[in-house]
């Protein structure tokens, strides 16, 4: 929806300028102080070989802590880790969110309740989601070991064992972030207009090709930002993995954020510890411009595409 | 064919409300854990139904020897104040990115949009040496301080989608009446845009309610921590009973989803308007 603006200049040729700098100045003013200042400080640290408990005294090493990292067999494997923890919760979220989304989009009798079942793990503070899981994926007593132990599957070492750590720790991520997807999923089909999927019924269509024909293409829009929102906060993501595994069984479920937290307050290097962080930020910038890139050359030929139909 | 549909229908109810039950598992199993006596739970003797006879002692956990209440009521000032902060900042911000073209209106919503990467454990390093020499350790208004930074920027995203379906016409009469921006915003703009002003603040009261990594690094005295720290704290602890440790779980988790389901409407809406339209 396009909207006028007021001018910024008069008939007079008075310039009304002062308005939207005063506007936006407290939240400029706040990003300064709290975001990018303690960014580049974050930064400038990982150039130094700062200690946490001397944390004024570190010297400046250069880039010694980037070239140590990028030789650490460590480094890479926690770089693995934090893509499949990332694939996972963007691919797992991402059909479970939209299957749910179809599921409820047309009315039947209690559909409103089944949305707000479906909405609730959402609203759990991430703390009391994580102590939860911790008693669900419980060795001895977990409610997860008795359902593998009924499907004939065994008892499984959920936060014990390095080859379903990560499994455990995406179960409860994804539990926690599919309601989102779903949310914004089912707004994007709702705003499909009734006579679009009329149509579809009129040419014999069945639900499935009525799917591809119609609710796909309008929805690819919305899943790819979605897709990419996801992604960054899983490439951040602290509290669920940290408070399951510590990052373990066996670093396990390492990832780069849940590093950075370990270097700097278990083995106090905050120098080394910051330019993690900031490898890690770089990979999110990296698919954040994929993503951008990608995003204007489809615009582009659905342009195309639309111009020639 | 019309028995067929009817098919259809029930079998895709039937597939929602299983998938329903299985997503709303998990808090079912909180309830009941926290209704289970301690030992019982030791002994991995949990029933599939709870004795609701029990009801009662979900509120143990605020009389028992853990400072519960005063951590419920910390993080309650928290939530508080950064959704009031956030809302204030970030209506002024995407009122400007809304109606005015301006110097730095590419950056101030580029870098918004940045914090949204920004590692918190990244920034919690030099954070906390800001705070040390700031004063803020150890102090609640620290705490909503840092949370409104990454708080803010989301409500500036739902408040600008809002404020750029409000058509500008409404505003002009008020204008020509020699109201200034303020003004406008305050008498004309606020009121039209309320739903997205209530997901907004829902929103940011979440991300104050339920941080843990800042809190958890910045707040020493035991009485000053907000309930995530407080409950995180029983992990790996086992000195606090088992029912006990997760009757604050469900106190803690109440609130948020009592709220949540009361203004969930509004939250989608407010949420869609600022990702659906890009």
């Amino acid at each position: 929806m396009k909207t006028r603006r007021p001018p910024t200049k008069s008939r007079g040729g008075r310039v009304i300028t002062w308005a939207p700098y005063a506007f936006a100045a407290a939240a400029a003013g706040y990003l300064l102080v709290f975001t990018a200042i303690p960014l580049l400080r974050g930064v400038q640290l990982g150039f130094t070989d700062t200690r946490l408990l001397n944390p004024v005294g570190g010297e400046g090493t250069g880039l010694h802590n980037y070239s140590k990292l990028l030789a650490d067999s460590a480094f890479w494997s926690s770089v693995w880790t934090t893509l499949v923890y990332t694939a996972g919760t963007v691919a797992g979220s991402l059909f479970l969110g939209t299957g749910a989304a179809l599921l409820v989009n047309r009315a039947f009798a209690g559909r409103t309740l089944a949305r707000v079942l479906l909405t609730l793990p959402w609203a759990v503070p991430t703390v009391a989601a994580a102590l939860l899981f911790r008693w669900i994926y419980n060795d001895q007593t977990g409610v997860a070991n008795s359902a593998t132990r009924a499907l004939g599957i065994g008892a499984q070492g959920w936060l014990t064992d390095p080859s379903v750590g990560m499994i455990a720790v995406l179960g409860a991520t994804i539990w926690k972030v599919t309601p989102l997807v779903m949310l914004v999923v089912l707004a994007a089909l709702q705003s499909i207009p009734d006579e679009l999927y009329e149509s579809t019924r009129i040419d014999g269509a069945d639900a499935l090709s009525a799917f591809r024909a119609v609710a796909w293409p309008a929805l690819l829009p919305t899943l790819r930002v979605v897709a990419l929102l996801m992604t960054i906060w899983s490439f951040r993501r602290f509290e669920v993995i940290w408070l399951l595994t510590g990052g373990g069984p066996a670093d396990a479920t390492n990832t780069l954020v849940i590093n950075v937290y370990r270097t700097a307050f278990s083995d106090s290097r905050l120098g080394m510890a910051a330019a993690i962080g900031v490898l890690g930020l770089v990979l999110s910038l990296a698919v954040t411009v994929v993503y951008f890139v990608a995003e204007r050359r489809s615009e582009r030929t659905e342009l195309r595409a639309g111009g020639a139909a | 064919m019309i028995g067929n549909r009817r098919l259809s229908r029930t079998v895709r109810m039937v597939l929602a409300f299983a998938t329903a039950l299985a997503a709303a598992f998990p808090l079912y199993w909180m309830v009941n854990t926290a209704l289970t006596p301690s030992d019982r739970l030791f002994r991995g003797d949990q029933d599939a139904l709870p004795d609701l006879s029990r009801a009662g002692h979900l509120l143990g956990v605020l009389t028992s020897d853990t400072p519960f209440l005063r951590w419920m009521t910390n993080s309650a000032i928290v939530a508080i104040g950064t959704s009031a902060l956030s809302l204030i900042i970030a209506t002024m911000a995407a009122y400007a990115l809304s109606r005015y073209r301006f110097h730095g209106r590419g950056v101030l919503g580029f870098a918004l949009f940045a914090t949204q990467m920004l590692p918190e454990a990244l920034l919690v390093v030099p954070l906390y040496s800001l705070f040390a020499t700031l004063g803020l350790l150890n102090q609640l208004h620290g705490l909503i301080l840092v949370n409104t930074s990454f708080a803010m920027p989301v409500a500036v995203w739902i408040l600008k989608a809002a404020i750029d379906g409000v058509p500008y016409e409404i505003e002009e009469s008020a204008r020509v009446d020699g109201a200034g921006p303020l003004t406008v915003l305050r008498i004309v703009v606020v009121p039209v845009v309320t739903p997205a002003l209530a997901a907004a603040a829902v929103i940011t009261f979440f991300d104050g309610w339920n941080e843990y990594l800042f809190a958890t690094t910045f707040m020493q005295d035991a009485d000053r921590w907000v309930a995530s720290t407080g409950l995180a704290s029983f992990i790996g602890e086992y000195s606090t009973p088992l029912d006990t440790v997760f009757s604050a779980a469900v106190l803690f988790t109440v609130p948020a989803v009592v709220f949540f389901v009361l203004v969930q409407r509004r939250i989608v809406s407010g949420l869609t308007a600022g990702s659906v339209k890009g």
